[in-house]
């Protein structure tokens, strides 16, 4: 089965084969590598790895679509996706920041200032909204350049984790 | 001044846990107060007995005198231990107390009137003939006035909360483009933290360190230090990593800076525990920079390199008892301090509060971790981001860092997102390992500090990653109706040794 992943801040999507040999071991071939890998995965999404003798404790964080692994003390997040869902996932920004993107609250917290309206042009890295959370002011910023199409945050008030608050096209 | 048997504190979290563990050494009984957003807390199960003071915002609970105090009276505790943060350096809740027949432990109200407003410190220490940084001696007014201050004694300037501390409210401004938003942002953080905007403006100094010396007397007017630490590992203003001994302090230096901290905590009739903080250029000319008025987060390095219990002292001071040293101990071996924050320094520190699912604290010699949480506890979004303090000995300083690496690798947290990857990539980074850093070292690395990786686990990972989604897919697939269910006879494949392995495993 072929997998996609892209890592946190990749442009292009890395394309892994992954082959179950039963049990816990797999094959799995990137970057024309082959790795027969032998994955016991354990309580607490922790993970027993061992590749060529080598041997890896491995700790998973789930979040949304996105898995991040912490590996000798290393955190990677990688957005990994099948061949399948890569296809249900066409057309939204998943991999890539072409197009539509939607910012959101990146945790609970209390919008403090929303520095654009809509119909603003903005720059990528560009602040677009305040939230205060665990006393501290986070500015998020536009993942690209492009126009504020939809707003939802408001100054003062109270967010969920992942609340919309700004749509940049 | 009568013993004390039963200690009101008034904090949350680590420190409140941390006093309440000393308290039950010296067998006082502990009382904790807690907001709505506590219930849950560790500290609330930690004390003898725990009263309710309020909702999560700290300004309706944690920061009300009215109700400490009545929760004190309530409860039957004739004294009340602060922490740090909070009321801790707050002169009108120490009248309270006095007024209520409550020991505070801690500094007179007079020591805090006169080092709690850091304009007014500043004012004090120039009359003392302490060296300070140069700056304002008055909070600024408005923001032009402060246009024009920052002009005449030209950039970089720090623009700083008048009541604050722990880096909040608190900017670096380079160019008079960006006082308007630091100015904006300072006062705003300030009035949140501290419930004053006042704001002041002070000449930032190039590459300098921040070594602090711990300070404490009694009420018999004796006043000692207790040695060092270096604080230059800051991020926007908050302290990171702390060390004892500050790698650029020469005995002589030590001895030196300890005269002026003592001659600054005489000036103002000091009682307790208290920081006198430095900046020390690349001269090694040292400035004042304020007086903590309280016990510091990072008090454990001292307590490791002194073997003195500080809170122990705090509470024997307020009792009466004469200090039981009259000079400062030569620090024994090397101790280093990581805060473990709940935030994810690979997207700009952003906070993640949020339940711990997994927690998976280090042991081993040497090794101490003051903690608020526990596996299951959700992390409020009210409070502060800091939610572990990981603190070790060695007999010196690269053994030491060791040390905290080793216990760092056996750190999880799972379920919320923390700085543990970035607090071993500074221990890691070549300037903290020679011990040449300064203030602006953990800005100036940034990039470095974010993406030390190496190429060969970044390809585990991903192969982890991938084996990862496909075991979750497959898992998913199995619980829908009429999923073809996954072949798990594969022994004819699996090598003789692979099966010996597993038989061993099982």
């Amino acid at each position: 089965m072929r997998y996609f992943t892209k890592q946190q801040g990749q442009k292009e999507a890395v394309p892994v084969d992954l082959e179950a040999l039963g049990g816990e071991r797999y094959k799995l071939t990137v970057n024309g590598v082959t790795y027969q890998v032998d994955a016991l995965a354990l309580e607490h999404g922790t993970m027993s790895m061992l590749v060529d003798g080598q041997s890896y404790s491995v700790e998973f964080e789930e979040n949304g679509d996105e898995v991040g692994v912490l590996l000798r003390g290393q955190v990677s997040r990688f957005d990994v996706a099948d061949e399948r869902r890569l296809r249900l996932r066409a057309g939204t920004a998943g991999f890539s920041v072409e197009g539509k993107q939607l910012v959101t609250a990146p945790m609970p917290g209390k919008v403090v200032k929303v520095l654009v309206k809509v119909g603003d042009e903005v720059k990528e890295g560009q602040g677009l909204v305040v939230v205060e959370a665990m006393k501290m002011e986070n500015e998020l910023k536009s993942p690209k350049a492009g126009k504020v199409t939809e707003l939802f945050a408001k100054e003062g008030t109270t967010v969920e984790n992942n609340a919309k608050l700004v749509v940049v096209e | 001044m009568p013993k004390i048997r039963k200690v009101l504190v008034a904090n949350r979290g680590e420190i409140a846990i941390r006093v309440m563990r000393t308290c039950k050494e010296l067998g006082i009984a502990t009382v904790a107060v807690y907001s709505e957003a506590d219930r849950a807390a560790l500290h609330v199960r930690t004390a003898d007995q725990a009263i309710f003071v309020g909702p999560p915002p700290s300004r309706e609970s944690y920061l009300v005198q009215q109700r400490i105090l009545d929760a004190a009276k309530a409860s039957g505790a004739d004294a009340i231990h602060p922490g740090y943060g909070f009321l801790s350096e707050n002169a009108s809740f120490v009248r309270a107390c006095e007024a209520a027949g409550i020991t505070f432990i801690g500094p007179p109200a007079s020591a805090m009137d006169a080092m709690g407003e850091k304009t007014r410190a500043r004012a004090n220490m120039i009359k003392a003939g302490v060296p300070v940084v140069p700056g304002t001696t008055e909070p600024i007014a408005t923001e032009a006035e402060a246009r024009e201050y920052a002009q005449k004694i030209g950039f970089p300037i720090m623009l700083k909360a008048a009541g604050g501390g722990g880096g909040k409210g608190m900017r670096r401004v380079e160019k008079l483009e960006d006082l308007e938003s630091a100015w904006r942002s300072a006062k705003s953080e300030a009035l949140n933290s501290f419930g004053n905007d006042a704001v002041y403006i002070e000449k930032y100094l190039e590459k300098p360190h921040h070594v602090e010396i711990q300070v404490f007397a009694d009420t018999h007017g004796n006043v000692i230090h207790l040695n060092e630490r270096e604080c230059s590992a800051q991020r926007r203003h908050q302290k990171v990593v702390e060390e004892t001994p500050s790698p650029i302090l020469t005995p002589e230096l030590r001895s030196k800076m300890g005269e002026v901290a003592v001659k600054a905590a005489k000036a103002v009739n000091y009682v307790g525990a208290g920081t006198v903080e430095f900046l020390v250029d690349v001269h090694r000319n040292f400035y004042f920079l304020e007086m903590n008025t309280r016990l510091q987060v990072e008090h454990p390095v001292t307590e490791w390199v002194t073997g003195l219990d500080l809170v122990a002292l705090q509470i024997k001071v307020a009792e009466g008892e004469k200090l039981p040293l009259l000079q400062a101990p030569e620090p024994q071996g090397h101790s280093i301090e990581v805060r473990v924050y709940a935030e994810d320094p690979a997207r700009n520190f952003m906070p993640s509060p949020g339940k711990i699912t997994y927690l998976r604290v280090p042991g081993g010699p040497n090794v101490r971790d003051d903690s608020g949480v526990f596996p299951g506890y959700t992390v409020p979004n009210v409070y502060d981001p800091m939610i572990s303090k990981l603190s070790v000995w060695a007999p010196t300083r690269r053994e030491a860092i060791a040390r905290a690496q080793r216990a760092l690798s056996e750190y999880v947290v799972k379920g919320i997102t923390t700085n543990i990857r970035y607090l071993r990539a500074i221990l890691a980074h070549p300037e903290f390992v020679e011990g040449d850093y300064d203030t602006g070292f953990l800005g100036r690395e940034h990039t470095t500090l974010q993406g030390v990786e190496d190429p060969k686990l970044s390809e585990m990972a991903l192969l982890a990653g991938v084996v990862y989604a496909h075991q979750r897919d497959a898992k998913r697939a199995k619980t829908l109706p009429g999923a073809k269910a996954a072949s798990s006879s594969d022994t004819g494949r699996v090598s003789a040794w692979r099966q010996s392995l597993r038989s061993r495993r099982r």
